[in-house]
């Protein structure tokens, strides 16, 4: 078996479609892309009494349920593509106990999913899949993979399953807050892995920590997409800020991804006013 | 065959075919029970991912919807015949509702509750599936549990609406007043 | 009112444990290593797998199975400073380079359309495998002086039989017809014949010896 398997040998049944990055970039729906958004300026807010919310909410945790299925897949890739060792491309014997660790949260995410698909009258596979939390699980370096994964993605994870949670507690959809509460659990104890792991290993290492750290920012920036997650009143997805920091988020990294967040809804709202205007 | 006319005609941001929704709807319309020469228009926001529908007008017949309503979800800009048939049958019975004495009362779409327009939609997808479209049941009944209370009171309203026919106004309220009352606020 | 002061046996009348048993420290420590070795190279192949299969079941039931092998390697990584080898990685090796190619070949399916081969190797050939060393370990060690190696026996061989039995399912569940039958049984007849050579995951007498002595036949 080789090190480092593509996203595009990622296995999946017949039910699931990926889709291309081409399908990505093509899309001229998108903002900046000259498709109208009749009139609105952004990402709304999910709240139980939006009209589409039972649908957003499902289209949602579908695309959460892809991203378990990756997260599973790409710390099960940890656990083989490195050897225990001290050198560059090497980990600590610990470092992968805590990744196949990973790996059977992960599968019970995926299985939690699952149930909540059914529950919520999805089909699996019913929404394109696309792979980018794989993604950034394919990096070689194990440090900025492991920064980029659990603390950019699963930190963006803790958002996801607390609003959901918060989601489901005011719709009053019992499985839905239960469902999130325990893999919210979960992934505060995966987001203190990668802290933990980064902070170990780049100890002596300024300027890997450094290369992970911008990583990390890269990763955080794409996930703000436009303004959708935020501190903002009406931020489709919150920053979960007392779980990030039990995750070991410094209060500065929370504020500096709360800015991250403002500067990608701003270029944003810019981008969809410059359009609307054309 | 009911007299359809879908706009636009060719589409730059989506790979629509306009004659192919167009052919669907006429036999969406026969089976939904429009009389052959009811006139229906198609106003299609191309532009838009999201998927909102509306029905705009009663003469004609015109419902207004976003693109992401009739697409794939496995597959962006591809047209799903699932979708159209999905979105163009409810509306259809919906319209069809309205033609009729007993919807007489019925408030504006635009001033119906997401209680009521729920309850209606139930009504009209159930018939949908008795139809033999099969629509996505479980999705339904999620959508009318997250308005209507996660009860087993709201429960039995969905399924006594589902299976329904020659349902009035008033028979959708008072689905609505049930579950209502039966509703515990979320705390 | 029993009087708290009258002596009573260190050995209660129905603990039948025994001093004797057939590993010093240092056997103990060799075999231990080696089964650290074997459940380290069994998780990350259960996790590097976990992307290459299609099967939904199966995918979620190997990252499963992969904490649970890290798991016992943690487990034995934990024994060995107290079996007297504070440097664990010296002991953590395989017993022979003909266990390594047994390995090689378990690990070697990779394509999405070789599940049965993954699930067949590991499930039919090394589990079983496991199982009977561990087995072997527990009913023979002593009873008394190797007791942490036991309750740890005992943990693991837990898990190899809950998961053996999954694996076992899920390969059963995927051989629907005369080819996949002969699929499955040339797989295992070639991982098995691989481990025979290397004697099991500890070696030769990794379950012991079965020769008896058998007396000379004595003629006029
Ligand atoms: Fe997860
Ligand atoms: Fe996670």
């Amino acid at each position: 078996m080789k090190k480092i398997l593509p996203p595009e040998e990622l296995a999946r049944d017949s039910r699931f479609v990926r889709l291309s990055m081409e399908d990505r970039f093509s899309d001229r729906r998108s903002p900046g892309g000259g498709g109208s958004t009749s009139g609105r300026t952004g990402p709304t807010k999910l709240t139980p009494d939006a009209p589409q919310a039972p649908d957003r909410a499902r289209a949602l945790m579908h695309g959460i349920f892809v991203g378990e299925i990756q997260a599973l897949e790409g710390a099960g890739r940890t656990c083989w593509d490195f050897e225990v060792g001290p050198h560059f491309d090497e980990v600590p014997f610990a470092l992968k106990l805590d990744m196949a660790r990973q790996c059977w949260d992960e599968a019970r995410h995926c299985e939690i999913s699952i149930k909540l698909s059914e529950w919520m009258g999805t089909e699996l596979g019913e929404f394109a899949e696309s792979t980018f939390l794989y993604e950034a699980a394919c990096n070689p370096d194990p440090v900025l993979r492991l920064t980029g994964v659990n603390r950019a993605l699963e930190g963006l994870a803790i958002d996801v399953f607390n609003t959901m949670r918060e989601f489901g507690q005011s719709a009053g959809d019992p499985v839905l807050e239960f469902c999130e509460d325990w893999m919210l659990a979960d992934e505060v104890t995966h987001v203190k892995m990668g802290s933990d792991w980064l902070r170990r290993i780049t100890e002596k290492d300024p300027d890997r920590r450094e290369r992970a750290l911008e990583f990390q920012r890269v990763v955080d920036k794409l996930f703000s997409l436009g303004g959708f997650r935020g501190e903002d009143d009406d931020s489709p997805i919150r920053l979960a800020r007392k779980f990030r920091e039990m995750a070991g988020f410094t209060h500065e990294e929370v504020d500096e991804i709360s800015d991250l967040s403002k500067q990608a809804r701003a270029e944003g709202e810019a981008r969809l006013a410059q359009a609307n205007a054309s | 065959m009911a007299k359809v006319v879908v706009t636009p005609e060719t589409f730059a941001f989506v790979s629509f075919d306009a004659n192919h929704i167009v052919e669907l709807t006429g036999k969406i319309a026969d089976k939904v029970g429009l009389p052959a020469d009811t006139e229906i228009r198609i106003e299609i926001d191309e532009t838009t991912p999201l998927g909102r529908t509306k029905l705009l007008s009663l003469d004609p017949i015109t419902l207004a919807v976003e693109g992401g309503s009739f697409e794939d979800a496995k597959r962006p800009r591809q047209l799903s015949d699932t979708s159209v048939i999905d979105v163009v049958g409810r509306l259809l019975f919906r319209a069809k509702d309205r033609l009729d004495a007993g919807f007489a009362a019925a408030p504006d779409d635009d001033a119906l509750t997401l209680q009521q327009h729920t309850a209606w939609d139930t009504y009209a997808v159930g018939r949908c599936d008795r139809a033999g479209w099969a629509p996505q049941k479980k999705r339904r009944l999620y959508h009318f549990r997250n308005r209507h209370g996660f009860t087993d009171v709201a429960d039995a309203a969905f399924d006594r609406l589902w299976n329904a026919d020659g349902l009035t106004w008033a028979d959708l309220e008072a689905a609505c007043a049930e579950t209502e009352a039966a509703r515990v606020p979320a705390g | 009112m029993a009087d708290s002061k009258k002596p009573r046996p260190a050995f209660a009348p129905w603990d039948r444990r025994e001093l004797p048993g057939m590993f010093d420290v240092e056997e103990t420590a060799r075999r231990v290593g080696h089964y650290k070795w074997v459940e380290m190279r069994l998780f990350e192949a259960l996790g590097g797998w976990v992307a290459t299969v299609p099967e939904l079941d199966v995918k979620l039931r190997l990252g499963t199975h992969c904490y649970k092998h890290a798991w016992h390697a943690d487990l034995w990584n934990k024994r060995l400073p107290e079996l007297r080898e504070m440097n664990t990685e010296r002991l953590t090796v395989p017993p022979n380079d003909e266990f390594v190619t047994f390995m090689d070949a378990i690990t070697e399916p990779e394509g999405p359309d070789q599940t049965l081969e993954k699930l067949v190797g590991v499930y039919r050939v090394l589990i079983p495998h496991k199982i009977a060393a561990y087995t072997y370990h527990l009913n023979n060690t002593s009873t008394i002086t190797d007791a942490p190696t036991m309750r740890s026996l005992r943990f693991v061989l837990n898990d190899e039989f809950e998961d053996w039995r999954d694996g076992e399912m899920l390969i059963q569940s995927l051989i629907t017809d005369e080819a996949d039958v002969q699929r499955a049984a040339t797989h295992q007849a070639r991982c098995e014949g691989l481990i025979v050579k290397a004697g099991g995951i500890a070696g030769p007498g990794s379950i012991g010896s079965t020769d008896v002595a058998v007396p000379e036949e004595v003629t006029a």
